[in-house]
């Protein structure tokens, strides 16, 4: 079982009513809320906290993409890799990932992913991603019928650029190249490749195809997850691909402290802030035809049973009504001491088959130092202690040279312990 | 009106068609194909009218065979040629404006009179459109109709035995329609409008909020031949909130 350590960028300085206002925390979020000096110092705080993930025995620190939101100020991704590429020495780069549709022409990010390997010495996941509406159609202007053609022009053309012995030309139907022939090259001649989705049956058969790793990037927890996932796996099965759990990224939000009151004491107010202050518009949440009729009908079928999540605690959980326990019990968090969170990572992972574990060590407004904690405390009493978790199980969707010191390093603590 | 189909190349459409008398063709707007509407058969007591729903619309295919408005304009030159009929009067709602402005500067002897009704494919800086994509339910209203209760009176090619819902009916339309609207509903047609020399009729809905008359300023600007025309009584559908009135301007015209 792998670990990797992931924040969203949040801006922490949104105003206690912002949820009143009755504004949409993505694309049309009025600029006058936010103050770029605390921007700044918002980001050096990731920077830091993810050098410290590194140096505390997480497999990946993982950076995303979003545009125009205080939700996740990442416009570029390969920005926040490059501080970490030159800066930290065993986790990988997790990517997660690059909005392929955004980028003109796509070889920028054949040529960013491989200055980042090059620099972090083969430690680059490269996630390619459609990128939510909010960000693909609504910030970024893609006709949504277009965007799927166009990830996947874009991922054929990016692929061959790593991989081309000579300069070819690309006659694309979006993107057209006389010359492509990509300086640099990445280190590992194919980095691995992750693609995340929310649920679309053409990324499910995307990711079976090319036995890429999938990627079920909700902050909802278990309970939520639970009926999409099994899908998934059915489908998986269904289609006689691989069914090794390494294949599947989950993500958690994360609250550890030495006793469970301390961790609500810590957490409560920051979880609320990540949950409350997200108040996406929905009309932003849908584009015709960015989600085919054939998904959309496979996912309301799916729609029907959540059974442990009722559709009234999920408006409470985004309004920040619920306890911070019942955050716990829901799902939404995993909380308390390192005994405890330990044993409920465990639960999730062997209930949903996943083998890599996007933890959100950092949510909200949270302070640095509880961020810091929090990633000490599971980085050394929780990670150590799930190792066994699919150890039967190759894992070939993290950089190999990221698994050899990751292992050696443990090895070491190990002996230093005895 | 009868309900058909209709092949060119290796995809076919559905069109309505009837009547008898010199022949007519309505391109319908980025919502729907309106069916077997009143105007429709209204038009058809003096015209041969052939009204086509839009490639990737409800229940014509086609949708993965053009990209863009090169494509359907090719397409609707070889439809309408295809039809046999000679040249025709046509009349372009909305979205099919759009389409029709374009099909008259491509094949100028395809088309005797263009009719351009609250149309799309201008772009004014300082007064930009709403976003018809972003409207919910009751904000598209609003900005639709001069007067929202007339809304029932809209016919609609909607047919629940072709198998989808009233929902993805609409999906289906507004994707096929979001390859030549979105982000902006402008392709460039400013720029070929000087080469537009069919005789043109204007109409706007005073009430239009959608694609609203300041616009027509600008069409007038950009075709200083072609006549105009408000309709006080209508928002962005005129022949549905004031068919009468719409009749007269078009059959004047067309005479």
């Amino acid at each position: 079982m792998k670990f990797h350590w992931f924040a969203e960028a949040t801006y922490p300085h949104l105003p206690d009513d912002f949820p009143q206002k009755g504004l949409s925390s993505w694309v049309s979020t009025p600029p006058a809320l936010m103050d770029p000096v605390k921007v700044g110092e918002t980001y050096r705080m990731f920077i830091r906290l993810m050098q410290q993930a590194d140096r505390d025995g997480f497999d990946g620190l993982a950076v995303n993409e979003h545009h125009q939101t205080p939700f996740a100020m990442t416009p570029s991704p390969n920005l926040l890799a490059a501080s970490l590429a030159s800066t930290t020495e065993n986790a990988a780069i997790l990517i997660i990932g690059d909005s392929l549709a955004l980028y003109n022409p796509p070889t920028r990010v054949a040529e960013e992913m491989a200055y980042l390997d090059c620099v972090s010495g083969g430690r680059v996941i490269a996630g390619f991603v459609f990128g939510t509406p909010m960000d693909s159609v609504f910030a970024y202007g893609n006709p949504p019928p277009e965007l799927r053609d166009r990830f996947h022009e874009a991922r054929k053309l990016i692929l061959r650029a790593w991989e081309a012995k000579e300069p070819f030309a690309f006659n694309g139907k979006y993107t057209q190249l006389r010359y492509v022939n990509c300086w640099p090259r990445p280190i590992q001649a194919r980095p691995p490749i992750w693609v995340p989705g929310s649920g679309s049956l053409e990324t499910w058969d995307l990711v079976i195809d090319e036995d890429y790793c999938y990627g079920h990037l909700s902050f909802s927890g278990l309970h939520s997850a639970k009926p999409m996932v099994d899908a998934y796996w059915e489908y998986v099965a269904a289609r006689g691909g691989d069914m090794n759990p390494h294949r599947m990224a989950f993500t958690q939000l994360i609250c550890c402290a030495a006793t469970d009151a301390e961790a609500e004491a810590k957490y409560y107010e920051a979880v609320r802030y990540f949950y409350r202050m997200n108040t996406l518009d929905p009309k932003f949440t849908m584009a015709p035809g960015y989600t085919t009729i054939r998904s959309q009908q496979a996912m309301a079928a799916r729609m029907q049973g959540a059974p442990n999540l009722r559709p009234e605690d999920r408006i409470r959980a985004a309004k920040g009504e619920m306890s911070f326990w019942e955050y716990d019990e829901k799902g939404y968090i995993i909380a308390g001491t390192p005994r405890r969170v330990r044993q409920r990572v465990r639960e999730l992972a062997t209930d949903l088959h996943i083998g890599q574990l996007i933890g959100c060590l950092h949510m909200g407004n949270l302070a640095e130092e509880t961020a810091a904690e929090n990633t000490h405390l599971f980085g050394t009493q929780v990670i150590p202690h799930l190792r066994d978790l699919w150890a039967d199980q190759p894992d070939h969707w993290t950089p190999p040279i990221s698994q050899q010191r990751i292992a050696a390093r443990a090895q070491a603590a190990l002996e230093a312990a005895e | 009106m009868i309900q058909g189909r209709m092949r060119v190349g290796d995809f076919d459409v559905r069109a309505w068609s009837g009547g008898s008398g010199p022949p007519l063709v309505y391109l319908h707007g980025f919502e729907q194909h309106p069916g077997d509407a009143p105007y429709l058969r209204r038009l058809a007591e003096t015209h041969h009218v052939l009204a086509p729903e839009h490639p990737g619309f409800g229940a014509s295919a086609g949708f993965d065979r053009l990209t863009d408005l090169q494509d359907l304009i090719l397409y609707y030159r070889a439809l309408i040629e295809s039809w046999n009929q000679g040249p025709v009067d046509l009349i372009g709602h909305c979205l099919g404006g759009m389409f029709a402005a374009e099909l008259a500067i491509l094949a100028p002897t395809l088309v005797r009179r263009l009719i351009l009704v609250d149309p799309y494919g201008l772009w004014l800086e300082d007064e930009p459109l709403p976003d018809p994509f972003l409207l919910g339910p009751p904000a598209l209203a609003a900005v639709k109709w001069r007067d929202p209760a007339h809304a029932a009176r809209e016919t609609s090619a909607f047919d629940p035995d072709q198998g989808d819902t009233a929902a993805e009916f609409r999906t289906m339309n507004l994707t096929a329609a979001s390859k030549f609207m979105w982000p902006i509903p402008d392709r460039g047609l400013a720029r070929r409008l000087p080469y537009l020399t069919t005789p043109t009729l204007v109409i706007h809905g005073a009430a239009d909020g959608l694609t609203p008359p300041s616009y027509q300023r600008a069409w007038a600007a950009a075709l200083p031949n072609a006549r105009t025309a408000l309709i006080d009584e209508a928002g962005h559908l005129p022949m549905v909130e004031a068919e009468d009135a719409f009749i007269g301007l078009v059959e004047t015209f067309l005479e």
